[in-house]
């Protein structure tokens, strides 16, 4: 019983983990934010 | 969990859990400084020149600061240092915000964040993980920070360009200067009772500098981690450029920024685990190799955004997995009474390299027109850190017992 519940506690904490990878990605693509990072971003250069 | 149980008096728990906030904090807030540069400069009519220049500085300031953030660290603990850092931190974001002349810019983005940075990042964080958490777990606790402060960096970019859009850049700094000082409440979980005794409770400050600068060990080490910055630093700011140069949209750069900031992460925490259980000067080695490969496929291969897709993954995934190997290699071979300040000379090294990426980079663009030969001086320099590594023994220092 205990290796099971240990290993379902660390696929949940690399699930959480990949989730919250995903999501901060996602708020890269939006539209709006991502063509405002752009700008700011290249005008650095 | 209770001290008399083991020989570390915090637990690993609350180390990883404050240590990692910290870190994520103190990195992430750092990463997105570039945001600035078109708000700050059309608002105060200065140059270019002027912001670059403050934020070449607080690179240099952090590295020339970090043996002795770290060495004040070691010696009268982390959690002083981290709290003092927090508030030169929130000061400097405040000046930065506040500065009207480029002097006062300097002292703000320059001085005071790079004092700012050398004592709330890798190198004192590091010196508590080392001292409280078991050595065949310390690699992979390293990694977990380091992927911590991966994802700072990650996270913070769209979190402080959304900011700067929403309540403007000056608010957003002020914003980001209360944010730092959390960094001081998380510091008392890296509260350390007292020294904890390892044998080398006698060996001065010095006497561990000089032993450890004259280990050939540490001297590839410290060879390598140049490389390591100069890569990093390089890619970091001048793609974007190169890939406006080949006709590339903003778009892309965006979508390679957030993908070596997703993989970034991943590899942070794999090279942590993997370097538990393996070689670390191989792991090292073998990083420093991938990127050299990394860079050579880059560049000859026909340029379109799938390329640099496949790029920025590769080299996001290469990207900061040096620094817990690096960190844990020094712990590995000096033991950990040192090991904030013996990471921040190694660090040094990897920040003079940063300062050389940036400035080589754009002084051979002026003179070449194009980025072609930086780009092949960093690949010989990754296949240089690759042979510089091999031959470093993790094998621990043996020192005469104390009398």
């Amino acid at each position: 019983m205990k290796p099971i519940g240990r290993k379902k506690r660390v696929v949940a904490g690399y699930a959480a983990a990949a989730l919250a990878l995903l999501a901060v990605f996602a708020a890269y693509l939006r539209p709006e934010l991502a063509v405002d990072l752009a700008n700011q971003l290249w005008s650095c250069f | 969990m209770s001290s008399a149980a083991t020989p570390y008096p915090l637990s690993m728990r609350q180390v990883l859990i404050c240590g990692a906030a910290i870190v994520t904090l103190s990195m992430g807030v750092r990463h997105g400084f570039g945001l600035w540069l078109q708000p700050i400069t059309i608002e105060r009519g200065w140059s270019r020149e002027t912001f670059s220049f403050a934020l070449a500085v607080q690179n240099l300031v952090w590295g020339l600061f970090g043996p002795i953030a770290g060495g004040l660290a070691d010696r009268w603990g982390a959690h002083r240092v981290l709290i003092i850092g927090s508030f030169f931190y929130a000061a400097g974001l405040v000046v930065m915000g506040l500065a009207t002349t480029g002097a006062g810019f300097l002292g703000g983005a320059g001085l005071l964040l790079g004092i700012a940075h050398s004592g709330t990042t890798y190198a004192v964080v590091y010196g508590v993980i080392g001292r409280n958490v078991a050595p065949e777990r310390r690699s992979w606790a390293m990694g977990v920070a380091a992927a911590a402060g991966s994802f700072g960096q990650f996270l913070m970019v769209p979190v402080e360009g959304g900011l700067i859009s929403g309540i403007g850049w000056q608010d957003t700094l002020f914003v980001l200067a209360c944010i730092v000082l959390v960094i001081a409440p998380l510091a008392f979980g890296l509260r350390e009772p007292r020294r904890i005794g390892e044998g080398v409770a006698q060996q001065s400050v010095g006497a561990a500098v000089r032993e450890a600068t004259r280990h050939p060990g540490f001297q590839l080490l410290t060879a390598g981690y140049f490389v390591c910055g100069f890569q990093v630093v390089f890619i970091g700011v001048h793609l974007p450029s190169y890939l406006k140069d080949h006709g590339l949209g903003p778009d892309v750069a965006t979508v390679a920024l957030a993908l070596i900031g997703l993989f970034n992460v991943v590899g942070t925490y794999i090279a942590g685990s993997l370097g538990g259980r393996m070689s670390k000067p191989y792991l090292l080695a073998g990083i420093y190799a991938l990127r050299s490969m990394a860079i050579v496929a880059f560049i000859l291969t026909p340029l379109s955004p799938w390329s640099v897709y496949v790029f920025a993954a590769a080299i996001g995934f290469l990207w900061l997995s040096t620094v817990p190997l690096t960190s844990g290699i020094v712990a590995s071979i000096f033991g950990v009474r040192y090991l904030s300040m013996l990471a921040g000379f190694v660090f040094l090294s990897h920040q003079l390299g940063s300062f050389l990426g940036v400035w080589l980079g754009g002084l051979l663009y002026d003179r070449t027109g194009s980025y072609d030969v930086v780009w092949w001086i960093a690949v010989a320099l990754g296949i240089f850190a690759a042979v510089v590594n091999l031959p470093i023994r993790e094998r621990a220092i043996v020192r005469p017992a104390p009398a």
